[in-house]
């Protein structure tokens, strides 16, 4: 019996399973100049699911995460973390979700360790006894043991990035919040914080990881949420998105038997056959795959190489707003 | 701004949970450990450790801090010369008796100095914070936002006290090595012993530092409206100004008894044969006021406020 | 959203709860308290002719003569000229037997006068220096004890107390004025009648004067002079903010020369008193006096003008002493020749605006015209009324 099915207030509890660790009904956010920011989104993240959440910049994420953790009051709309309404429930909730919002900061001229001390001397329910050890694993975990004493403003973008992920480490959380979390780190760092990622979700916390990188979150996440403008295009587990029938069919072939190999899937039924160099891609559509090999054989088409491409997060990013991904801003 | 507030926005009692195997159910075990106790001391402490930690903070209470020391200088320096007993103040009284360098540092520093410093430590409070992007830090930890400025509130008044008991500890030293302590001559012609002169003075300090609570108040709610510190800054410091300014001017003279800046001077009472504690009374009410006025639009706007930085 | 409105209600509740405790008191003196009646002679009479009782407290004056302010800079802190215009506190002492304390507040600084029966002193801590002013032996001997006791005080140039002014004014109500009773007041928190006496001459600038008596030692409590010319303000107003009906402490009423303090012996000589001419009759040489009651204009020639120009502190003094014959006028220009040290004649250039034939200096109470051929017009009238007394206008 966990403590949160007893209270009073009858709100849903955070630990059922199948219950949503992450949901909003109808969440909205007009700012006082009139701008909508976000726009009814109803968000769902299961337990235990790396959600991967989307979209350009200015799209609505970073309002959605700040409603969520009750930095910024909702127009309209409800938003609930671990079963319980926010912003009301925040004191009880926020406790037990770890948050990396827009960027690491901190006090520029107080240490990594003395930042992460006085994140966790705020911490009204934090065990004060356990504190130094907690700040020490956060800080071994994101690797920053060995500058833990230097000043925060010497520290470079990536140490900046790491410390804010040790914040959300302080204590064992079964929700992270990770707002751009490889935003400024060089390749290395960024294949660091994806292994931290899987690495957390193994442990059981459910994680909600929002980018402007499709690629980066696309090889982590489970879930995904697409916003635009600030409207949830669609969500829901990576692998129901973006239909099977969205795979393509690529072949490799001598430069004499593209046309062939065109006549061939058009006599599959693939669709939007397409010729680029010594290659004909066609969309795999409601066709078995199994056929598609023998048929160019059978043909007389010489298969140098043969591979189906999934859509990626971007491809399904450009079938749902039928525009490219801002990755520069 | 209250004490009520900080211990409405506690966290609400959960009971310990049992034990937890799963990692979230360890979360969960720990976060809903009773609040310790002392939790809001923890809070405030870190707040001063920040406070007054800050080199830039020490620097402009060691500023501060060398008014008195600069002042006991020149006038020793020039009390032979042509120059000697003139100037604000008290400052020609000093030469005979160092206690009066505590009145004429704090006479000096009241217009201008002290209400800069206010400003910046109101600024650092809430709108520093807020432009360093470390407030949304603060509150997802989560702390109650009525709690968090409870905390900063105090931490400023701190502030602000220390730097008052510096400038007065240099005084008394400055003054005691320079030109000693004899009986205190009070502003109506009759003395005081040189240690009831003492006492005054402390009297004087404290009676100053409580005069600038209300420009504090002021401060705290202009410092939840922006993100721009220097703006509060300016702000504050413009209040202060405007108060004198209209304690100036007759023809609104009706709300001279409730102007911020109206009572400061006030201290001098400390200095008359039977000091007027009704008067001294009536300026720390005023602060009240405003302390009341103004701190409670900080609480309504600092509790209420979207945190975008 | 309704929580948020509803936060704001507090600061909002707070706000209310700051001004109703700042005017209700003020309200609540609004109401007219409840005092058995008595007659506008009595009231009258009994002020003028009150023995001192033993109290003590502070009163605030407030002059809005329609006069530059005196920059503090120039006065150096607390000093009698600061009563020209803007606002002071004043407290006093008194035990009723010839000792008393008045002292004028500075923002850091205090001009006290002390008096214990035939000697004064008077202090300016902001330049630390003492005037000490005893009674010289021919005044000593042709004074009785009672008048001695005021001799060396009225030298020293009086702190104005609202006993004083309301006794000064209300003296000559009875010839020239109509004195009638207004509604009870509060002031410093005691009920107190109030005595309005108005001018029967309209050649004054003196609109009227209302004097708030207290209800049961009737110690008059405030004195307002209204002028003609400001109808929103009293031109002048002096009352009690609070006050105590009991003994002072001897502290308070003691003078102890403080250490260091230069000290200046003044011996006052019957000469030098003002009271002398009073009590004879006489108009002293070279002084003409036109027009009576509250629209008396005084005029004296031959008197050292270079020296008031130079800014001599006793030309001064002499030069503009009893305009009123002991009102109000006394108290502004006879304390401009207190022990400061400051540009008189810078403060003659800024008080006093220049007109044919000489310079005047027109407040909403009083005029003053100085020629350029050595005479000096002084009343509570307009200043056309002193150009024409003078055959200028």
């Amino acid at each position: 019996m966990t403590p949160t099915a007893t209270r009073p207030d009858g709100a849903l509890d955070g630990g059922a399973v199948g219950a949503p660790v992450v949901r909003s009904e109808g969440l909205t956010k007009r700012f006082r100049n009139g701008q909508v920011a976000v726009d009814g989104i109803d968000l769902e993240v299961p337990r235990g699911a790396v959600y991967g959440f989307l979209g350009p910049n200015g799209s609505g994420k970073t309002t959605t995460i700040r409603m969520l953790l009750g930095l910024v009051q909702a127009t309209a709309g409800r938003a609930w973390l671990l079963g319980e309404p926010m912003p009301d429930g925040g004191a009880r909730v926020l406790p037990r979700v770890g948050a990396l919002v827009e960027g690491p900061a901190f006090q520029p001229y107080l240490s990594g360790r003395a930042n992460l001390e006085r994140l966790d001397a705020v911490d009204a329910s934090a065990p004060r006894r356990t504190s130094a050890r907690r700040i020490g694993d956060a800080l071994e975990r994101v690797g920053l043991a060995a500058a833990a004493r230097k000043p925060y403003r010497q520290y470079s973008l990536g140490m900046k990035q790491r410390l804010g992920l040790a914040a959300a480490l302080l204590r064992p959380r079964e929700l992270l919040v990770l707002d751009e979390p490889t935003n400024g780190l060089d390749p290395q760092g960024t294949r660091e914080v994806r292994h931290l990622v899987r690495e957390l979700a193994g442990e059981g916390a459910t994680i909600l990881v929002s980018s402007h990188l499709l690629s980066e979150i696309d090889q982590v996440c489970t879930h995904v949420g697409v916003m635009r403008q600030g409207r949830l295009l669609v969500q829901g587990p990576r692998d129901a998105l973006g239909t099977a029938d969205a795979a393509q069919v690529v072949v490799t072939t001598e430069p004499g038997s593209l046309a062939q190999a065109r006549e061939t899937f058009a006599r599959l039924g693939l669709e939007e056959t397409a010729v680029d160099g010594e290659v004909v891609a066609a969309r795999l559509g409601a066709v078995a795959l199994a056929d598609v090999a023998p048929a160019l054989v059978a043909a007389g088409v010489p298969v140098l190489g043969l591979e189906i491409r999934r859509p990626t997060l971007e491809d399904l990013f450009v079938e749902l707003t039928g525009q490219g991904f801002d990755v520069s801003g | 701004m209250s004490r009520g507030e900080a211990l409405e926005t506690g966290p609400a009692t959960v009971a310990p949970a049992a034990a937890a195997t799963t990692p979230a159910a360890a979360a969960r075990e720990d976060a809903e450990v009773r609040a310790t106790r002392g939790a809001f001391g923890r809070l405030l402490r870190s707040e001063l450790r920040l406070v007054l930690g800050r080199r830039r903070t020490q620097l402009l209470v060691l500023l501060l801090a060398l008014v008195p020391v600069l002042v006991g200088t020149i006038v020793r320096a020039t009390v032979d010369s042509a120059f000697s007993g003139q100037g604000p103040g008290f400052i020609e009284r000093v030469s005979g008796n160092g206690l009066f360098l505590v009145v004429t540092a704090l006479f000096l520093c009241l217009p201008l100095l002290l209400p800069l410093g206010v400003s910046i430590a109101a600024a650092d409070a809430v709108a520093g914070e807020a432009s360093a992007g470390t407030l949304r830090y603060l509150l997802v930890v989560p702390v109650g936002r009525g709690r968090l400025l409870a905390a900063k509130a105090i931490a400023a008044l701190t502030l602000v006290v220390v730097a008052i008991a510096l400038v007065t500890a240099a005084a008394l030293v400055t003054g005691w090595v320079y030109f000693g302590y004899g009986d205190l001559d009070l502003l109506s012609g009759q003395s005081v012993s040189a240690a009831a002169g003492f006492a005054r003075m402390l009297g004087v300090a404290g009676y100053v530092a409580l005069s600038l609570t209300g420009l504090l108040a002021v401060g705290l709610f202009f410092s939840t409206l922006t993100e721009v510190p220097i703006g509060v800054i300016a702000a504050t410091v413009v209040v202060s100004i405007l108060s004198n300014v209209l304690d100036s001017l007759p023809q609104v003279e009706a709300i001279h008894p409730f102007l911020l800046s109206h009572h400061w001077f006030d201290f001098a009472e400390f200095l008359r044969a039977e000091v007027s504690w009704s008067l001294l009374g009536q300026g720390l009410l005023v602060q009240l006021a405003w302390v009341a006025v103004f701190g409670s639009l900080a609480w309504a706007r600092f509790t209420t406020a979207d945190i975008t930085s | 959203m309704n929580r948020t409105l509803l936060r704001w209600t507090v600061p909002a509740a707070a706000a209310v709860a700051v001004v109703a405790a700042a005017t209700i008191p003020t309200l609540a003196s609004a109401d007219s308290p409840e005092l058995p009646d008595r007659t506008p002679e009595e009231l009258a009479a009994a002020v003028v002719e009150a023995e001192p009782v033993p109290m003590s407290g502070s009163a605030v004056y407030t002059a809005r003569l329609g006069l530059p302010e005196i920059p503090a800079q120039m006065t150096g802190g607390a000093d009698p000229l600061n009563l020209l215009s803007g606002s002071s506190t004043i407290r006093m002492w008194t035990d009723a037997e010839g000792r008393s304390r008045v002292s004028l507040l500075g923002t850091t600084s205090e001009y006290s006068v002390v008096t214990d029966g035939p000697e004064a002193w008077t202090y300016a801590s902001s330049s630390h220096q003492v005037v000490h002013l005893t009674l010289g032996p021919d005044a000593q001997e042709h004074l009785a004890d009672a008048e001695a006791e005021h001799a060396a005080a009225e030298a020293a140039g009086t702190l104005p107390t609202p006993q004083d002014l309301a006794q000064q004014l209300l003296e000559r109500a009875e010839e020239h004025a109509d004195v009638t009773v207004g509604d009870a007041v509060v002031v410093a928190g005691r009920a107190a009648y109030q005595v309005v006496v108005t001018p029967t001459d309209d050649g004054t600038l003196v609109d009227r004067v209302v004097v708030a008596v207290d209800g049961e030692t009737l110690v008059p409590l405030s004195v307002q002079v209204w002028s003609t010319e400001a109808t929103n303000a009293p031109a002048l107003e002096l009352a009690y903010t609070d006050v105590s009906f009991s003994a002072p402490s001897d502290a308070a009423l003691t003078f102890s020369t403080p250490s260091g303090a230069e000290v200046t012996e003044k011996v006052v000589e019957l000469g030098d008193l003002d009271a002398a001419p009073e009590h004879t009759g006489d108009v002293p040489d070279g002084v003409t006096v036109s027009g009576e009651g509250f629209a008396t204009v005084v005029e004296r020639s031959g008197g050292d003008l270079e020296a008031l120009l130079t800014g001599d502190p006793a030309a001064v003094a002499d030069e503009l002493d009893h305009p009123l014959g002991g009102g109000p006028g006394e108290e502004l220009f006879g304390d401009m020749g207190g022990g400061t040290e400051l540009d008189r004649a810078a403060l003659y250039e800024q008080l006093t605006t220049p007109v044919d034939g000489g310079r005047l200096l027109s407040s909403t109470l009083l005029s003053v015209l100085v020629t350029d051929d050595g005479r000096i017009l002084v009343g509570a009238v307009p200043g056309e009324t002193l150009l024409e007394a003078a055959g200028l206008a």
